[in-house]
């Protein structure tokens, strides 16, 4: 099963080459194979599929709809939300898009604060390199008849940490968050690492 | 462009928000937040199985009919109706010990209604994470490039869920997976009671939220045998991808 699955190589740097893929999209329904239940190795999807990157159906415009709105003249100047980056912890690759790298990162390893879950505590532990998470794990996580759940938990967590920061993947379908506590403690965490 | 992104906690989980808009402001978009938690905070009462005054409750236990729920429980409940229909009843919500339980479908009705919410606010580019069920509008805005590009949805490996095993690009629509890592094995066969073992996983892309997260849930019933219901007109727009429990091997429709 890994051994068939294993496109992404498991790293984050594989995660590029997978995601160089361009599936069928969605608003061109009229592509859509509907016959079919035919088995396809995913390694061959993906390394075959991988030709073509640049998607075409979506109006490349420089611009959103100019969507009218109540407080046209607010917006343009505004901070992105400034006062939500505390809250946005999770999602480091838009900040840094949005606002490069400043020389107030740190690298090195930094640990979040223990945050009381309702099963247990979770305290996590980033490491960060050239101004990116590279890694993130659960130092402290709830132990006991909760560590089946907390097993799948941290990994899909971990997962959706170290995703955020590609630029090239908004989302991710099939992963369940499942401690809040993760993210307050990897807030903390980023906050000393002045992500 | 303004951009926004935000966690919170509802559902025993998290529901990612992410969204871009170039003439909201800062206020405005909070206040949009703010409707989306309050909505996902009245699903919650609405259609908890825990709680024990929500409406679903009172419905499993005989306690108020169909007809006497707020409207919102009536759309869910038709909604679930046609997503049996469509599923040959390998979506059933109605065959769950306990009696009703439209947990398989309502957190991609929900999360098609979070993103609503914030289009109908002026926000065009959102994307609704509810816990792996996604709601996705209008693309996002590259501020490198200075493109609106579709969103880019990975699809997560059920044996190793820090590998993506595909990539769908999303403009506009859901994108919903079920599989038994999510939470154990939580997906049951209406027709035997027995845990589903169609599929490790099972994601479906299409139009609307509900029915991906619904026929997501079906297909982990049905396995490779769920490409006969996506041949049905009801269906066109929709794929499946699936990730076999046994084989080394992944199937699309």
């Amino acid at each position: 099963m890994k051994r068939a699955l294993l496109i992404a190589g498991g790293t984050v740097g594989g995660l590029g080459a997978v995601l160089a893929i361009t599936p069928p999209q969605l608003s061109t329904t009229s592509s859509i194979n509907i016959a079919g239940g035919s088995v396809i190795g995913t390694t061959g999807t993906s390394s075959s599929a991988s030709a073509s990157s640049s998607s075409t159906s979506s109006a490349p415009t420089k611009s959103a709809k100019p969507v009218a709105t109540k407080k046209a003249t607010a917006g343009a100047t505004t901070q992105p939300a400034a006062s939500q980056s505390a809250t946005a912890a999770a999602s480091p690759a838009a900040t840094q898009t949005t606002a490069p790298v400043t020389s107030t990162v740190k690298d090195g390893t930094f640990t979040g604060p223990s945050v009381n879950v309702n099963y247990g505590n979770v305290q996590v532990m980033i490491t960060v390199s050239n101004g990116k998470i590279t890694d993130a794990v659960a130092v402290q996580a709830p132990r006991g008849k909760n560590d089946r759940y907390t097993n799948m938990a941290v990994p899909i967590l971990k997962q959706q940490t170290l995703q955020a920061q590609s630029a090239n993947i908004q989302g991710a379908s099939g992963a369940s968050y499942t401690s809040y506590g993760w993210f307050k403690s990897l807030q903390g965490a980023m906050a000393q690492a002045g992500l | 462009m303004n951009h926004l992104r935000q966690q919170f906690p509802v559902w025993g989980t998290i529901v990612d928000v992410d969204c871009y808009s170039q003439f909201v402001s800062d206020a405005d978009l909070n206040e949009a937040m703010k409707q989306i938690t309050d909505f996902c905070e009245a699903v919650d009462r609405d259609f908890s199985t825990y709680k024990e005054d929500s409406w679903v409750t009172r419905l499993r236990l005989g306690k108020v009919a169909i007809e006497n729920c707020p409207d919102d429980v009536i759309e869910v409940w038709d909604l679930c109706a046609q997503a049996k229909w469509l599923s040959d009843g390998a979506f059933d919500p109605w065959a769950v010990a306990g009696g009703f339980d439209p947990s398989g479908l309502v957190k991609g009705w929900a999360a098609d209604k979070c993103a609503d919410l914030l289009v109908a606010a002026g926000v065009p580019h959102v994307q609704v994470n509810a816990a792996g069920d996604l709601a996705l509008r209008g693309g996002w805005f590259d501020s490198a490039s200075e493109e609106i590009k579709p969103w880019s949805i990975g699809v997560v490996n059920p044996t190793n869920t820090l590998e993506v095993v595909k990539v769908y690009e999303i403009t506009d629509g859901a994108i919903a997976t079920s599989g038994t890592y999510e939470r154990g094995a939580h997906i049951h066969d209406p027709q035997t009671g027995m845990i589903a073992i169609g599929a490790a996983s099972a994601t479906v892309v299409g139009p609307l939220g509900w029915l991906c997260d619904a026929m997501a849930t079906a297909v982990m019933v049905g396995g490779d045998d769920s490409a006969k219901w996506f041949g049905q007109p009801e269906l066109q727009g929709y794929q499946v991808f699936g990730v076999n429990r046994h084989e080394e091997s992944a199937w699309e429709i």
